[in-house]
C-alpha cells in the first residue's frame, strides 16, 4: 500500500508537467495575444510590436516555455501581465474561496446523493424514486449558468431570502452567517448535477447489493432493516460511489469556473476567466497548475479511500 | 429545495433586501474587475472608471460634455504654431500622501511613460504611450507651477489627449516607494483616495477631505466586480448596489417601472460600424457600398435589437459635437434604391460575401444580434452574407490579415475631438496592419482634409475641414454607418445628482446620498 502511494505521488510531477505543456500550447497557439487584447482595436503595429517585445512574446515558444518552467520549479509562477502582482500569491489568495465553494458542493452532493440513492433503492418504483429519477434527468441536463440564474431570480430577486452575488456583504459583514448566506446559491447550483449522478449510481449499486445472498442471510438472522441497509448494504456499495464522488470532485473544480462567474464568487474560476479573456498567460498557467495539482491530490485521496473501505484492495 | 431552505434558516437575519446601508457609502457594480489602478498602464473603462476618482489630469471634461476645461492646470497657452503648450498649475494642491503637486510631478508622470531611460520606465508597460504622447519631444518644469510641453510636430487634439486618463498626474513619491507595485497603491490628487482592494470582491475608496474643489458628499465608495448581468441587476434591485451600468438592452423595460431604481441614459462618444474592405471586389465600387447603406435598416436595429440604446448614425462623428456636420442625415432605409444601385453596378443578381463578427467586445453592444439583422437586410437586396462569429482576441488578430470582406467593429474615443476618431479610422496612413484602419479605403482629398485639420489649432477652422471630410465620407461610404451607443445605467432611489458621462467615465463624485 505504501509503495503504491509513493509511486502515485511520484507521478504527480510528470502529470503536472504534461498539464503545463498542454495549457501553454493551447494558450499560445490560440489566435489573439495579450498585446492584441490589451491594446484593442486602436492598436498600431508599432505599439503591438513594442508591447510584444516587452512581454517577451517575440521569442520562440520553446524558449518562452523553458524560461517559465525554470521559474516555476523555483516556486515562482511569474507576474500577472496586467494585474502587476505575483501570480502565486494571487492564485492562492483566491483558492480559499474556491475550496469553500467546491468543498460545500461536494459535501452536499455526496450526502444528498447517497441519502436520495439509498432511499430510492429501498423503495424502488415508489413516488420518491420516480421523483428522484425525474429530478436526476433535470439536474444532469441543466447548464450551470442557467440553473444559477434561475435560483438567483427566485431566491434573491423574488423572495429576497438570499444575496445574489459575492462572498460577503459589501458593507463589511464577514462573519460565518454572512458567508453561509452568500454560499447557499452557488453551492447548490454547483452541486445540482453531481447530486443526481451520485444518487442514480447509489441507487443502482444499492439495488444490486441488496439483492445479494448475504443480505438475505442478514435479514434471516433478524438484523434490523436499518442496519441491513446501512451496514451490510451501503458499506459494500461504497466502492463505486467513492469512485464517482472522486470524479465529481474534479468536475466540481471545473464547474466552479462557471458558477463563480455567475455569482461573482471571488475564487480561482473568476480569476481564470479574467485571465483567459485578457490572454494573461502567466496568470492562466498558474491557475491551471494549482487546480491540476488539487485534482491529482483528490484522485490520490480517493485511491487511498478504496483501501480503507475494502481490505481486499489493501492486501493486493 | 430543502437544502436551500436550511441555508435560509441558518442565514436568516443577516441578509435580504433590508440589509443596512451605511449612510454615506455608495456601492457601485462594475462589469469586470479593474486590472490595475495605474491609468498609464490600463486600456479598459472598468479600470479607468476607478482610477479617475483617485488621480486627475491637467485638462478636464466638465460633468456633462467632453469639451475641455481646466483640471489640475489653471490655464494654458499654445505657442509656436502648436509646437509648445505651457500649463500654469493650480497652487496649493497636495497628493493624498501629503506631498505637493507641482511641475516636477507633472514632468515625472509623463517622462516615466515616454522616456526609455527614465528610472521608472522599465517598471511598467505603457501600452498607449506612443499613441497618446508620441508627439511630445520634451517636458520642461519652467518653475514650481509652470510646465512646458515641446512637441515634435503639431497635433491639434493634444489638449484632448491631455484630458485622458493616461495623462493623469501621479505622486512621484508613491511611484518611487512602490516601484513595480505602484499600480496596486495609486496616489493622486482626486476627490477620493485609495483605501483597499479585496481581490475579486471590492475596491474601497474614501473621500479626500482636502480635495481642491472642496470635499465631495459621499464618504466612501465600494466598487464590486459583477460580471453576470442578471446578478448585477438583482443586486441593484435588492439594495446591494446603488449604481450599475452597462445594463443589457433587454433589461431596460423591466427597470423602467421599478419603484426602487431610476434608469439613466446618456449619449456616449462612440461609433459602431460595419466595415467594408474597399480593396476587394465588388466593394471597390462606390455604388455597391452606397447600396449596402440603403439596404440596412439601422432604425430597426436601434429600436428592436438595442431597445433604444443607440442613435442611428449618419457618419463617423457624433452628432451635436463641434466637429459634426449638422446637415448630415443617416442613409434612409430604401431597399429598392439599393437594388437599383446594385443593378447599375452590374450586380442585379446579387453576390455572396462573409461578415466577421466578434461574440462580444469593448463597445460592441449586441454584435451578433445586430449582425444578424444586417445579414437579413442585405439578403433582401440579393447580397448573401455568411456570418462568422469569433472570440474578441481572435477577431482582432484576424483583422490584421486584411482578408476581411465585411466586419463589425466599434470605436469608443470617449471624447468629441474628431481627430481621435476619423484620423485613425479613415486616414490612409493608418491602414492595417500598421494602424487601426481596416476598411482600407483611400481618398487623397479626404486624407488631405484630415491631415490639415490635425495641424491647425483653431477649432472653427478644424470644424470646417471635418465637415467637408464627412460630406465626402457619406457620399462615398467606406463603411455601413450603424449607430452611436446610448449608455444605460440605473441607480437606487437614494442616489441624487448623477448623470452618465459621454466619455464613459463614472463620475460618482457628483453624487449625494439621500
Amino acid at each position: 500500500m505504501r509503495t503504491y502511494l509513493v509511486r502515485r505521488l511520484l507521478l504527480v510531477g510528470p502529470v503536472l508537467l504534461g498539464v503545463s505543456v498542454v495549457v501553454f500550447m493551447v494558450l499560445h497557439l490560440s489566435p489573439g495575444d495579450p498585446a492584441e487584447i490589451m491594446l484593442g482595436p486602436q492598436a498600431t503595429k508599432e505599439d503591438l510590436e513594442r508591447l510584444r517585445t516587452e512581454l517577451g512574446l517575440t521569442e520562440p515558444l520553446p524558449v518562452q516555455y523553458a524560461r517559465w518552467l525554470g521559474h516555476v520549479v523555483q516556486g515562482d509562477l511569474g507576474r500577472s501581465l496586467w494585474m502587476k502582482r505575483p501570480v502565486l500569491g494571487e492564485v492562492l489568495g483566491r483558492f480559499q474561496a474556491t475550496l469553500i465553494l467546491t468543498g460545500t458542493a461536494l459535501l452536499l452532493s455526496t450526502v444528498g446523493g447517497i441519502a436520495l440513492g439509498v432511499a430510492s433503492a429501498t423503495r424502488p418504483n415508489s413516488l420518491l424514486d420516480r421523483l428522484s429519477a425525474v429530478a436526476s434527468l433535470f439536474g444532469a441536463s441543466m447548464p450551470v449558468f442557467w440553473l444559477g440564474i434561475v435560483l438567483m431570480v427566485i431566491f434573491a430577486l423574488w423572495l429576497g431570502w438570499l444575496p445574489a452575488s459575492g462572498m460577503y456583504s459589501p458593507y463589511g459583514g464577514g462573519d460565518l452567517r454572512d458567508l453561509l448566506a452568500h454560499l447557499a446559491l452557488p453551492a447548490i447550483t454547483l452541486a445540482a448535477a453531481s447530486v443526481t449522478i451520485v444518487a442514480r449510481l447509489t441507487r443502482s449499486t444499492m439495488l444490486e447489493t441488496l439483492g445479494q445472498d448475504y443480505i438475505r442471510t442478514a435479514r434471516a438472522k433478524g438484523v434490523v432493516e436499518r442496519l441491513v441497509v446501512l451496514r451490510h448494504g451501503l458499506r459494500n456499495a461504497l466502492i463505486p460511489i467513492v469512485t464517482v464522488v472522486g470524479v465529481q470532485a474534479g468536475y466540481l473544480l471545473g464547474g466552479a469556473v462557471l458558477t463563480e462567474t455567475v455569482f461573482a464568487w471571488p475564487g480561482v474560476g473568476t480569476l481564470m476567466v479574467q485571465g483567459i479573456l485578457a490572454r494573461d498567460f502567466p496568470l492562466v498557467q498558474g491557475c491551471v497548475l494549482v487546480v491540476a495539482l488539487c485534482f491529482v491530490l483528490v484522485n490520490l485521496a480517493v485511491d487511498a479511500l478504496y483501501a480503507w473501505f475494502d481490505p481486499r484492495i489493501r492486501l493486493e | 429545495m430543502w437544502i436551500a431552505a436550511s441555508f435560509v434558516l441558518l442565514a436568516r437575519g443577516s441578509v435580504g433586501p433590508t440589509a443596512a446601508q451605511p449612510a454615506g457609502t455608495l456601492v457601485v457594480g462594475a462589469v469586470a474587475e479593474p486590472v490595475n489602478l495605474d491609468a498609464a498602464q490600463v486600456t479598459d473603462f472598468n479600470s479607468t472608471r476607478v482610477i479617475r476618482r483617485i488621480t486627475e489630469a491637467l485638462v478636464a471634461f466638465p460633468d456633462d460634455s467632453t469639451q475641455l476645461v481646466p483640471g489640475l492646470a489653471e490655464s494654458w497657452t499654445v505657442g509656436r504654431d502648436g509646437l509648445a503648450y505651457t500649463f500654469k498649475l493650480r497652487k496649493g494642491v497636495r497628493f493624498h500622501d501629503g506631498t505637493p503637486f507641482n511641475a516636477e510631478a507633472v514632468k515625472f508622470s509623463f517622462e516615466r511613460q515616454i522616456d526609455p531611460n527614465h528610472p521608472f520606465n522599465k517598471l511598467g508597460k505603457y501600452p498607449f504611450a506612443s499613441f497618446n504622447f508620441g508627439t511630445i519631444k520634451s517636458v520642461e518644469a519652467v518653475d514650481e507651477h509652470t510646465v512646458q510641453f515641446v512637441m515634435k510636430e503639431p497635433r491639434a487634439s493634444f489638449l484632448t489627449i491631455m484630458a485622458g486618463a493616461a495623462a493623469n498626474i501621479v505622486s512621484p513619491t508613491a511611484v518611487k516607494k512602490w516601484g513595480a507595485d505602484y499600480p496596486n497603491h495609486p496616489v493622486g490628487t482626486g476627490p477620493f483616495r485609495f483605501v483597499s482592494w479585496d481581490r475579486g470582491q471590492r475596491i474601497v475608496l474614501e473621500k479626500n477631505p482636502d480635495y481642491w474643489k472642496g470635499p465631495v458628499k459621499v464618504e466612501r465608495v465600494i466598487v464590486r466586480p459583477i460580471v453576470e448581468d442578471q446578478a448585477r441587476l438583482t443586486e441593484l434591485l435588492t439594495g446591494n448596489l446603488d449604481l450599475a451600468v452597462n445594463l443589457p438592452p433587454d433589461f431596460i423595460a423591466q427597470l423602467e417601472n421599478h419603484p426602487k431604481v431610476t434608469v439613466l441614459r446618456g449619449q456616449g462618444a462612440h461609433v459602431w460600424y460595419l466595415g467594408i474592405n474597399n480593396q476587394k471586389k465588388p466593394f471597390d465600387d462606390k455604388r455597391v457600398r452606397q447600396a449596402m447603406n440603403y439596404a440596412v435598416n439601422k432604425e430597426a436595429i436601434v429600436r428592436d435589437v438595442l431597445k433604444g440604446t443607440g442613435l442611428a448614425s449618419a457618419g463617423p462623428v457624433l452628432p451635436g459635437t463641434w466637429g459634426a456636420e449638422p446637415g448630415l442625415k443617416p442613409y434612409p432605409y430604401d431597399p429598392d434604391r439599393a437594388r437599383k444601385l446594385l443593378a447599375e453596378a452590374g450586380h442585379a443578381a446579387g453576390f455572396s460575401t462573409t461578415l466577421w463578427v466578434p461574440e462580444s467586445g469593448s463597445g460592441m453592444q449586441s454584435p451578433v444580434a445586430m449582425a444578424t439583422v444586417i445579414q437579413s437586410n442585405l439578403k433582401a437586396v440579393g447580397i448573401n452574407v455568411a456570418l462568422q462569429t469569433m472570440e474578441w482576441g481572435a477577431f482582432l488578430a484576424k483583422l490584421r490579415t486584411k482578408e476581411q470582406e465585411l466586419f463589425a467593429l466599434s470605436w469608443a474615443a470617449g471624447n468629441e475631438d474628431p481627430d481621435l476618431v476619423v484620423y485613425p479610422l479613415l486616414h490612409s496612413s493608418q491602414w492595417t496592419p500598421g494602424g487601426p484602419y481596416r476598411a482600407l479605403y483611400k481618398n487623397a482629398r479626404l486624407d488631405d482634409l484630415l491631415q490639415q485639420a490635425r495641424l491647425v489649432t483653431d477649432q472653427g477652422k478644424r470644424a470646417e475641414l471635418y465637415r467637408q471630410a464627412q460630406r465626402i465620407l457619406v457620399d462615398d461610404p467606406p463603411w455601413i454607418f450603424i449607430d452611436h451607443e446610448i449608455q444605460v445605467g440605473a441607480v437606487s432611489k437614494r442616489v441624487q445628482g448623477f448623470t452618465l458621462h459621454p466619455s464613459f467615465d463614472l463620475r460618482v463624485e457628483t453624487i449625494s446620498l439621500k
